[in-house]
């Protein structure tokens, strides 16, 4: 470096020499003073470039010109705020809106669980209908197969746990024997739960606790195992902790403690090892080295023949198939998986749009800039030189644009990471901000910045300074021809029309949801949910010993209009179903069955507490018990499908044990698991003939719903204040989940939506006002010779409002054609709807309007005396 | 400058200059200014030297440690840089003068077939 500034030392000293030196050449050859001057210098060239091209020899120049291309793109940009604003929020929204839904898609269904060979674990669900296998379909698949190393099922289930003096409801899971081997992890403290354990009823009281639950309810004491605890009243010793970044393998449920499934009777309250018909556990499988996909799909079939021979009744036309893990197999992730799929296709519109946003801001930048680079062509800088200058400003800009994209895609992904969805369920986005993705993002920014910053450079090498500085800035024939910035605006527009179009489909479909007749009302009623079990009750006295006496209470709290309990309420997420037989039937096969209906067990009074109409017969009463004749009361779709009538009252119906069942009453048809079902049959039976120690309370009152929950929950503590209260609250409010796909669709389809239209506000206005501006001496002269408002408006943007028009004309067909993808995730949602057209086309018009009419303002306004003094 | 003398002129081939500046001081060290007086002199003003690209070629040479520069006065008393051959520069010009050779041969040969044609 020292050498390098020795001798640059005197380097313009030298020259100016030299030139001196040559000067008295001229001098002595006889030329005046003036012109010896003037002839050396023009000998010598270009002093600047020389000086420059000398101290390149000494190395560091491009890192110092590097330094000062950056140091004045700054400088400009500052000088520029639009510009830089627009370009550097068009970048960071375009690439962390692709980095955000990426990060989604691949916590959720690109990366599998985080166990060993996580490739060769799978999961069994049946071919039809949810995901779940009962107890002895896993035991049978279990225990007569040669292609899976392990086979295990696990139950989710929320426990009354004792710890420290202290009873907390927590989620846990009913892990069979294999599962932990089948996993293959190493625990972290202490051991994890084995086959000896899983082996029968009462075999081990042993549990296994998280490694999050270890941290946060267990204050991470290192003396952990031995510890013993309750979990629903029965003793249980802390055997060991799963490791750290172990969710268990349902990605969305994540349990804090684990327990042998054989203990399940004492837990649940109801034993279901042995009930072929109780589907509700999710299997795990891990398929042993080397064995194919069609190997074990053949021995699947083998498997599954042989349990429908041996279980007519309960099998027949059972097919397994197998399915990714995590997202309760394809029950989930299939829709997951779609509607992802097509966020993703969104954002890479998005970024398409911005891409050409960015592109045309560029070009209108370097078109705006076209006479301060003639002018340095002039003065002998060479066309690299400026070719770098422009880079290094996208350069810039990608950098700061990249910034704002990894800052606002890193907190929106951590900030969706540690949110959980409004439901009690143990459900967690488990999205985690990797670094890689991070980088990824910064990437992108930088390469579609440079990308699209080098797009005017055609434009640059075109370039004649003469003609340039002449015209001053604006070139002979302004916009006459159809530039690449033009395309690239209907292109834009089109694509953000997609996402507007996406957006408001999917907002009509969620308004219609939220309206929509649900067969009961949710509105003005408080619902409580508890399960008695964790209690000590069990199915056969909890009716009377707790639960009428719970209703009667309740129905003396001042101003309750109605109350009823049910095991579970439509909408709740457990609903069951449960196989309907015509009266005439002999065989209760599966191939001879009618219909599946939900059915649900409450008391007397739950339909009018939850506003379930009752079009015709009686309610369910507390004198329907066990040893009277069995009565249901059905709803209009389930009367329709077995009489093709709705004057059903007093007819019959057999359910899967043969016992022939009475309607009593008919009520109106509702929503029972999703709100985009088709409508469903359903039965209610009387709670009095089968207890059930899970209670759900719902109570109708016009008052105040925080004083009602507060009095309803004196009520419960009164009558046992070892009752857990796992959910209470307004019903509406519970109900949140089951909206839950449709307001993230509009929410994620929104977003994008807004952003379309911010993009294409940006990119219109940005290309009016230019258009406009290079255009004002024209204009000026144009009004000057008495052109017509109209005329000059024409002139000025007929060309624009004709990118506009075709753009969007082009976008809301696209828009139509891709909403129908929307339809499986948001209920009703169709972009057919006149409503949505018309919403569509008035919005893109009037940010059209809103975009050009600066501009038009300005080209209105024009004032040829000023402007045209000015040049 | 008439566009006469522009069409006789004849712009130097990229890297030649570091050649004949390598030639040039030879005969001992030179000013700048003198090395482009003597390369316009010594080629009977047909090869016009850009003065300006001078000093970039200088310095490059200096660099590679070809030439060295001291302090000196020139002929009319001013202050200026001498630039002298070191003996990796006299080397270097034995090796870049055979190069040349070869080079002008080969260019001649390939373009004396054509001189014959359109002579005859």
């Amino acid at each position: 470096m020292s050498r390098r500034k020795r001798m640059l030392e005197n380097l313009e000293q030298d020259i100016r020499e030299h030139i001196a030196i040559e000067t008295q050449d001229n001098i002595d050859r006889g030329m005046a003073p003036e012109e010896a001057r003037f002839a050396a210098i023009r000998k010598f060239g270009n002093v600047r470039r020389a000086t420059e091209e000398t101290r390149e020899v000494w190395s560091f120049v491009w890192l110092e010109q590097l330094l000062q291309d950056v140091r004045f793109a700054l400088r400009t940009l500052r000088k520029n705020p639009g510009f830089a604003f627009s370009a550097v929020v068009i970048l960071a929204l375009g690439i962390s809106a692709n980095v955000i839904v990426f990060g989604v898609l691949d916590g959720l269904i690109l990366r599998p669980l985080d166990l060993p060979h996580a490739e060769q674990v799978m999961t069994l669900q049946p071919q039809h209908g949810g995901p779940f296998l009962s107890f002895p379909e896993m035991r049978d698949v279990r225990d007569g197969n040669s292609v899976f190393s392990a086979v295990a099922a696990i139950e989710i289930q929320e426990f009354g746990l004792e710890a420290n003096g202290a009873t907390r409801s927590v989620w846990g899971c009913e892990a069979s024997g294999e599962y932990f081997e089948l996993v293959g992890i190493k625990p972290f403290l202490g051991r994890l739960l084995q086959r000896a354990d899983d082996d029968h009823p009462g075999a081990s009281e042993a549990a296994v606790i998280s490694y999050s639950a270890w941290k946060s309810d267990f204050g991470a004491n290192p003396n952990i195992v031995g510890t013993s605890i309750r979990i629903d009243k029965h003793a249980y010793t802390i055997v060991g902790v799963t490791p750290e970044g172990f969710y268990g393998t349902e990605k969305m449920a994540l349990p804090d403690i684990f327990v042998p499934m054989a203990n399940q009777a004492s837990l649940d309250g109801v034993s279901w090892l042995e009930s072929r018909g109780y589907h509700s556990l999710f299997s795990v499988v891990r398929i042993k080295d080397g064995v194919s996909r069609p190997q074990v799909l053949a021995e699947l079939k083998t498997i599954v023949a042989r349990m429908a021979r041996e279980h007519p009744k309960e099998e027949e036309g059972l097919a397994l198939k197998l399915a990714r893990p995590g997202l309760a197999g394809d029950f989930i992730g299939g829709p997951a998986r779609g509607f992802l799929a097509g966020v993703m296709a969104l954002a890479g519109i998005v970024l398409l749009a911005a891409c050409a946003n960015l592109g045309s801001l560029f070009a209108a930048r370097t078109a705006d800039r076209t006479r301060e680079i003639a002018i340095r062509m002039a003065i002998g800088s060479s066309r690299w030189r400026i070719l770098r200058s422009v880079l290094i400003e996208a350069f810039v800009i990608s950098i700061f644009g990249g910034a704002c994209a990894c800052v606002l895609s890193w907190m929106s992904l951590d900030g969706l990471s540690s949110w959980h969805p409004p439901t009690r369920f143990p459900i967690k986005f488990l999205v985690v901000p990797h670094p890689s993705l991070i980088l990824m993002a910064f990437l992108l920014s930088l390469l579609a910045g440079i990308l699209f910053g080098v797009m005017p450079l055609r434009q640059i090498f075109k370039t004649d300074p003469n003609e340039a500085i002449k015209s001053g800035g604006s070139q002979a024939s302004p916009g006459r021809r159809w530039a690449l910035r033009d395309a690239l605006l209907a292109a834009q527009i089109a694509l953000c029309c997609v996402t507007v179009t996406a957006a408001f489909v999917s907002l009509r479909g969620l308004s219609r949801a939220v309206t929509m007749d649900l067969g009961f009302n949710p509105k003005n009623a408080v619902r409580y949910q508890f399960d008695l079990s964790q209690a000590g009750y069990t199915a056969d006295t909890v009716t009377d010993h707790f639960q009428r006496q719970m209703l009667e209470k309740v129905l003396q709290i001042p101003g309750v209009q109605a109350a009823g309990y049910a095991n579970t309420t439509p909408l709740s997420l457990d609903a069951s179903n449960t196989a309907i037989f015509s009266e005439q039937t002999v065989e209760f096969r599966p191939s001879n069955e009618a219909f599946d209906a939900y059915f649900y067990y409450v008391s007397p009074g739950y339909l009018a507490a939850a506003g379930t109409a009752l079009l015709a017969g009686r309610d369910v009463s507390f004198s329907d018990t066990a040893d009277t004749p069995a009565v249901a009361v059905v709803n209009q779709e389930f009367a329709r499908r077995l009489f093709h009538t709705e004057n059903a009252v007093g007819r019959y119906f057999k359910n899967r044990s043969g016992v022939s069942i009475q309607i009593v009453g008919i009520m109106a048809d509702g929503k029972y698991f999703t709100l985009s079902e088709d409508p469903e049959a359903a039965a209610f039976y009387p709670i009095s003939r089968k207890g059930d120690t899970k209670t759900s309370l719902i109570v109708r009152s016009q008052r105040d719903t925080g004083d009602m929950v507060a009095a309803i929950r004196d009520v419960v503590h009164e009558l046992d204040p070892a009752v857990p209260i796992r959910e209470s609250g307004t019903w509406s409010s519970q109900l949140s989940l089951s909206l839950f796909p449709s307001q993230v669709a509009t929410v994620a389809l929104g977003l994008f939506g807004a952003f379309g239209l911010l993009l294409s506000i940006v990119g219109t206005f940005g290309l009016a006002s230019y258009t406009v501006s290079k255009r004002l001496r024209e204009l000026s002269i144009r009004v000057a010779l008495g052109a017509q408002a109209r005329q000059i408006l024409s002139t000025a943007l007929g060309r624009m409002l004709i990118v506009l028009g075709s753009g969007s004309v082009v976008g809301i067909v696209l828009g139509v054609a891709a909403s129908r993808l929307l339809s499986a995730i948001v209920y009703q949602a169709s972009a057919q709807d006149p409503f949505v057209l018309a919403a569509v086309a008035f919005t893109v018009l009037l940010t059209g309007a809103l975009s050009v009419a600066g501009p038009v303002r300005r080209a209105l306004h024009i004032d040829p005396a000023q402007l045209l003094r000015e040049q | 400058m008439s566009t006469r003398e522009q069409r006789e002129r004849v712009e130097l081939l990229q890297g030649t200059l570091d050649l004949l500046i390598l030639r040039t001081l030879v005969r001992g060290p030179v000013h700048g200014h003198a090395i482009a007086k003597a390369i316009e002199f010594n080629s009977d003003d047909v090869l016009q030297v850009e003065q300006g690209s001078l000093y970039p070629a200088l310095h490059r040479l200096i660099k590679r440690g070809w030439i060295s520069v001291e302090d000196g006065t020139s002929e009319n008393n001013r202050r200026a840089k001498f630039y002298r051959l070191t003996p990796k520069g006299r080397r270097q010009l034995a090796v870049e003068t055979s190069k040349w050779d070869k080079l002008a041969g080969a260019i001649a040969q390939i373009l004396r077939p054509a001189e014959r044609e359109g002579g005859s």
